[in-house]
Parts: C-alpha cells; structure tokens; sequence
C-alpha cells in the first residue's frame, strides 16, 4: 500500500550516539509548545476526569472514593440508556445525511461554469455561522405557532406539528438542522479533494468514452477516497459531541429523547453538581469514541486509496 | 514565518501571565471607597434597571462603590458560584434563585445575613413575611429577599367575550378551568386553532399547584424539619395535578407549549390558547405586547380544597463568608439599600418583581402603576392571602434543579399518554434516588 514509505532509509541507530541524543532533545524542544498546550488543556482535563470518575465529587472537587459506583449506578440507569439510544440515533441521522448532501453538493459545484463562485460560497457558507445563532434561527423556524414550518403544513393542509415539543420528532428535527449546520465543512473539504484529482484521469475517461456514473465509480471515488475517509472519521467524532443545538432547540427533552449523552454530561456535573457521574459518562463516552475510531481505521482504511 | 511564531510565543506567555494575575473580585479604589462585586442574573430590561438602581446607590453615598456583573442565567451563575465560592475571587453579593438556596447554605461558604440583623437591631418586620420567610431557615436569616415572583393565572378576555364567558370572573377551581377551557376551545375540522389552557413544562408550576393544595413536595414538612429522605409529591395531591394536565390534554383543550417561557408567551400572544399560567414577573410585559385585553386571577385548585396560596419564586441576595469585614459590611450597606420602600417601588414597578417592603406600595409612583395596570395588583393580593406554611414556605433541598427536570420529563411523558400516577411515581423514584445520593455530600 505504502511502497514510498518502506523505501525510505531507516536511520542507523548505533551511529553517532551523541548528535543522536542531541537529535533528540532538539526535538523534543520543537514539541515542546504543543505537549505543553495539550498537557494543560488536553491531557491533565483527561486524567483529571477519568481520576474524579471514581469519586463522589461536586464543583469544588471530590469528597469520597466510591471505586466503580459511579459506573455501576450510570449503566443501571434507564436515563443512561436512553440518553445512549439518542445519542447513537443521532450520529445515524446526521452523519451519513450530512456527507451524502455534501458530496452531492460539491459533485455539482466540481464543472468550472461562469457564476460557479457563487455556489460555492452559498453552499459552504453555513461553516461561517456558529451553532449559536443557527440554533436559534432554526428554533424560530420549528416554532409551531409562528414558524415557516407550521406555515407550510398549514398551507398543504397538514396538522402543524410541535417539531421541538414532540418525542417522535424532536430528535430528527435537531438532526435536520445540525445536517445543515454541518455541511458547509464537509462541503468544502470534499470539493478541495475532488479539485485535487488529476483532471488526466478524466481527460482518459472521456477518450475511452465511459458513462459518467462509472466515472464517478472508477475515478472520483477511488481518488477521492482519503478525502471521505477523513469526513467521514471527523463528522462521526462531532457528532458524538454535539451539544450546543441540543442546549438551545431542546435542553434535552421532551421525555429526555434529544439528551444525548454530552448534554447528559452537562446537565450532571454543571446543573445536578454531580461531578463524579459526570465524570464517568465521560470516560464511558471517551472510549466508544476511541474504539469506532480505531475501528474505522482498521476496517475503513483498507479502503481507502492513498496516491 | 519565524517572525510569526515568536509572537505567537509572545502572545502566549502574556496570555499566561494574564490568566494568573486577574485583579482579585473586590478591593479598594483609588479614592478609598470600598468595592464589592454583585454578580446577578438579571438580563434584557432588567439588568438596566439593576443598573441604574446600583448608580444611584453609589452616588448616594461616598463609602461604598458596587459593581454590578451580569452573569446569565440562574442556573448559569449559581454554577458559577461554585467554582469561585470560597476564594478571594468570590463576589461579596450574589442573586440566587430560590431553588439554589439548600445548595447555598450547605456550601458553608455564605454568611447569614442575620448576624448583621442582629448587630444592628434591625427590623426585619418590615419585609413581606411570605418573602422572607421562604430564606429563613430555624428562624436564622441567611440571605436578603430581593425579587420575588408567583404563578399566576393569565388569561385573554376578548376571547373569554368571545366563548360566552364573563371576562371579569376567572376559573378558580379545577372543575370551572375544565369547563372555561372545553368553551374556549375551537376546533376546525381535525384541526384546533384555539386551545383553553396552557402550563409550560417547568417545575415551577407544579410545586405551585401542589402548595395551593396544602401538599407537601418532599417528607419531614418539605424537608424544614429535617433533612428530606423521601419526595412526597406523587401523593393524591400531586396527581390531581398531573390528572388535571393528562385529562385536559387528552380532550384536545390542553396546548403543550415545551419549556421555554418565550415560546409559551408567544404563543398566548397570538391567540394559540386563551389561558396560561405565568409568572407575576412577566405580567407586565404580556399586557404591553398583547393585542387584546389580558386578565390575571389566582392560581386555580381543585374543586373540594381550600386554597392555601403561593410559594414565592424569585431569587434572593447572598453574601459571601471569606471577604474582609469592611467588604461586608458593604455588602450589608448595599443590601439594606435595596430593601427600602423607595427602592422596592421603583423595582416593581420596573421589573413587575414583588416589593418585599410592603411599604412600597404605598409609594406614588405604584399607585399610578397600578392604576394603569391593574392586573400588579392580583399578583400582589394572591401573595398577601397566602396561608404561611411549610407547604406555602416550600421545599427545602439541595437536589432542586434535578428534582425539576424530573418533573418536567413527568410532565411530558403525559402528553405521549403515560398514566398520571405512573409518571409521578416514576419521578418520585427518581428523585428519591437522587435524594439519597444527595445526602452524602460533603
């Protein structure tokens, strides 16, 4: 797969133990701001939380070792369960939605047409926007007495529905906005990748006189691979920490359908002081993340087509 | 590009610097006035009135100047508070509402106002005794009554002209709400464009609805005689309550407006439902913005109970333990301040906010308020009927904002059809849960 990389010439190690040690501490100076950047704000919160994980703890820091309490009281609970139904319904919702719109968006936006700028700008101009404010336009527009939304279901002759007040929909109804709110990113990312593929391969393409769909299947794709593979591992971690859209449309509700497990996170240890469950949710959290991660990189990778 | 770097190393270590040398929350100014920090939660209109209240306190007098900091929202600053309370950096005054104040007490990190009361002899039986009973705890004062609000019931008198009621008499039982509300509501085809009644889903309301009835929200008397164990809101009284939401709203004369206030309000405004619970605070702005004359009335109650009033809502001012002493006794300056009648009447009228000095309402300018806006008035009655109790006092526990949420997911599971005893018992549980695990805090 990397032919490149195993031809490089692997460094002597007996030779020269001193400019070798040199060698070292000069690089470890070079690391140095970063490790002490993500040692403050990465690495000590992270060692912090899974240490406060096994105690009962409050704001102002722990107060009794409970050992796996915490764990136990969370997986027993059905509030944590649903708050894990929630949260993997909303990757499925948001993840693969948010990447088939950006992909579409940008396979179309790929043709150099005059005005095409344009486009480009609208379709990724929702990076531009910050949760806060698309959440609460978003709220406005699911209000079921004044919202658009209600409006248009009125208009077809539909019963308006309470979109943010409705367990059946509040969760489709957050997911929809934050597939919105995403796909400026995801857009932008996929159109540089595919701006990025040598336009010989299509030049080819066009000679041997091939459809567009296997076009698309044979050479956009392929070369297009470790573009979506990093989309892909990226939308899954923000969608697994997605928290500000949920704050503002729903707080969690109605019937805790939209308390995905960061806002259950939040609601802990800022609203209930209960650090310590807090702090185990957390952890809980870390490693699923941690475990789909890898496996993405185990499974998806042998995928993807590196040039 | 190495030119970039080493000011980006510049800027690092003066953003380290700066971190650990924020200018400790309260000191002495130039000209050797004391200076204290009152963080509140007042946002929008009020906190210009706050603001301006604060000016005029510090233009009043030359030993004391307050700085007052917005900090969002209730539950934001009291989150706040934990992290600093304790510190030097602690403001010495702070709004807490009154869910926050079991946390408050048990922090250890507040003093009682009642030391200050005692020194000064000063007459406390000048405040509304249904306010400041609610920050008394074994007779000891711990923190000043400073806006206190109530439910009430708000409702739209055009369309109470409009179903063939009488605009000036408001359902006061439960069986006259169901009636008024089956009246008010219209129905076109499938589809309701007028709903009788609202409740926004939010504790709050609950704990009110129980109260009037006399019911208790947890055990040992709402937990002011001992420490609660046990909810006890999932006890005839409390599912009268829930049975009340669950029936109305299964007749299609119950609107389930979510949790936000903004929402419901709005939705009251353009005619989705003709009546609402409210709180006494934004009564004033819903007769302002309302395009048909807005009526308020008492808290309604079941049919066969004597009506017992109100907790108040609200938040009240907290003053922090390890300050200096003369930053104490400014905070204790600044607070006797607001609590006058001149001050209080002007914060009524402003804010809609109860005047915990009843001789505020003798003040000119609530006279001319009232006047114009009579509905102040009901709100400032309902309170004044209230029967003192540990029921009307309420419940005292530091798992408040917990116990809420409970409730509120209680509240919604009785639109998706849950059984109203079911919901409650389900909420009682949990709360016991957390109860329990409560008590083993520091």
């Amino acid at each position: 797969m990397n032919d490149a990389r195993d031809l490089q010439p692997v460094p002597s190690q007996k030779s020269l133990p001193k400019r070798n040690l040199f060698a070292f501490l000069e690089g470890w100076l070079y690391l140095l701001p970063s490790i002490i950047l993500f040692g403050v704000f990465v690495f000590y919160p992270m060692f912090r939380t899974i240490y406060l994980s096994f105690f009962l703890a409050d704001q102002m820091g722990p107060f009794e070792f409970v050992g796996l309490e915490n764990y136990q009281y969370i997986l027993s609970s059905d509030s944590f369960q649903s708050s894990v139904k929630a949260t993997i319904l909303f990757v499925l919702y948001t993840v693969p939605a948010g990447i088939l719109l950006a992909l579409f968006l940008a396979l179309l936006t790929n043709e150099k047409i005059k005005g095409i700028g344009i486009f480009r700008t609208l379709f990724s101009s929702t990076m531009g926007m910050s949760v806060a404010a698309s959440s609460v336009i978003w709220m406005f527009m699911y209000n079921p007495s004044i919202g658009v939304f209600s409006r248009i279901a009125e208009w077809l002759g539909f019963p308006a529905i309470q979109w943010l007040q409705d367990p059946d929909y509040a969760l489709l109804a957050v997911s929809l906005s934050t597939v919105w709110m995403n796909a400026g990113f995801a857009y932008l990312i996929i159109l540089g990748g595919l701006q990025n593929i040598d336009t010989h391969l299509y030049e080819n393409a066009k000679v041997a006189g091939v459809s567009y769909l296997y076009q698309l299947r044979r050479i956009t794709l392929p070369m297009l691979s470790p573009t979506l593979f990093f989309i892909v591992t990226v939308s899954f971690i923000n969608a697994f920490q997605t928290f500000g859209q949920i704050d503002i449309l729903t707080k969690g509700g109605p019937v805790e359908s939209t308390n995905v497990i960061v806002y259950s996170i939040y609601k802990d240890a800022f609203i209930n002081n209960d650090v310590g469950s807090a702090s185990a949710q957390a952890v809980i959290l870390f490693f699923c993340v941690l475990l789909l991660t890898a496996l993405q990189f185990k499974l998806g990778e042998r995928k993807v087509h590196y040039q | 590009m190495k030119r970039l770097l080493a000011g980006l190393s510049v800027l690092f270590v003066l953003f380290l610097t700066a971190c650990s040398s924020t200018d400790s929350a309260s000191g002495t100014t130039e000209d050797g006035k004391t200076e204290i920090i009152f963080w509140h939660a007042m946002g929008g209109e009020l906190e210009a009135s706050v603001n301006a209240i604060v000016d005029e306190y510090n233009s009043s007098q030359d030993k004391y100047t307050v700085k007052p900091v917005y900090q969002g929202s209730y539950e934001e600053s009291l989150t706040k508070l934990n992290t600093v309370a304790g510190t030097a950096d602690a403001p010495a005054v702070t709004q807490i509402f009154e869910a926050g104040t079991k946390q408050m007490i048990d922090s250890g990190n507040i003093q009682p106002v009642q030391k200050f009361i005692d020194e000064e002899n000063y007459d406390t039986s000048q405040w509304e005794e249904n306010i400041s009973s609610y920050y008394q705890v074994d007779g000891e004062q711990y923190s000043m009554p400073f806006n206190s609000s109530t439910p009430v019931l708000a409702y739209n008198k055009d369309a109470f002209e409009e179903a063939g009621l009488d605009p000036e008499q408001a359902p006061r039982t439960y069986s006259e709400l169901k009636e008024a509300a089956e009246k008010l509501t219209i129905k076109e085809g499938d589809k309701t464009s007028q709903y009788g009644l609202s409740i926004l889903n939010y504790g709050w309301f609950f704990e009110e609805l129980l109260a009037t009835q006399g019911g208790m929200f947890v055990d040992n008397e709402n937990g002011r005689e001992g420490e609660a164990t046990k909810a006890s809101f999932n006890d005839e009284k409390g599912q009268k309550v829930f049975e009340l939401i669950s029936d109305m709203y299964e007749e299609g004369t119950f609107y389930n407006s979510g949790q936000n206030w903004d929402d419901m309000r709005a939705s009251f405004q353009t005619g989705t439902m003709a009546m609402m619970l409210d709180s006494s605070a934004g009564i004033k702005g819903l007769v302002d913005n309302a395009d048909f004359e807005v009526g308020v009335a008492y808290l309604p109650h079941p049919d066969d109970v004597d009506p017992q009033g109100v907790i108040i809502g609200g938040a009240s001012l907290w003053m922090a333990k390890d300050i200096e002493e003369n930053q104490q006794q400014a905070a204790w300056d600044f607070m006797k301040y607001l609590s006058t009648a001149e001050v209080q009447a002007k914060w009524h009228v402003e804010s809609g906010y109860f005047a915990i000095n009843p001789a505020a309402y003798e003040e000119d300018i609530v006279k001319q308020e009232w006047e114009k806006y009579p509905q102040l008035k009901v709100t400032v009655d309902q309170l004044h009927d209230t029967v003192p109790s540990t029921a009307t006092q309420g419940a005292l526990i530091s798992i408040f904002p917990e116990a809420r949420q409970q409730i509120v997911t209680g509240m919604e599971s009785l639109y998706q059809g849950e059984d109203p005893k079911a919901a409650l018992d389900k909420a009682a549980a949990e709360v016991d849960t957390v109860l329990e695990k409560g008590s083993r805090s520091r």
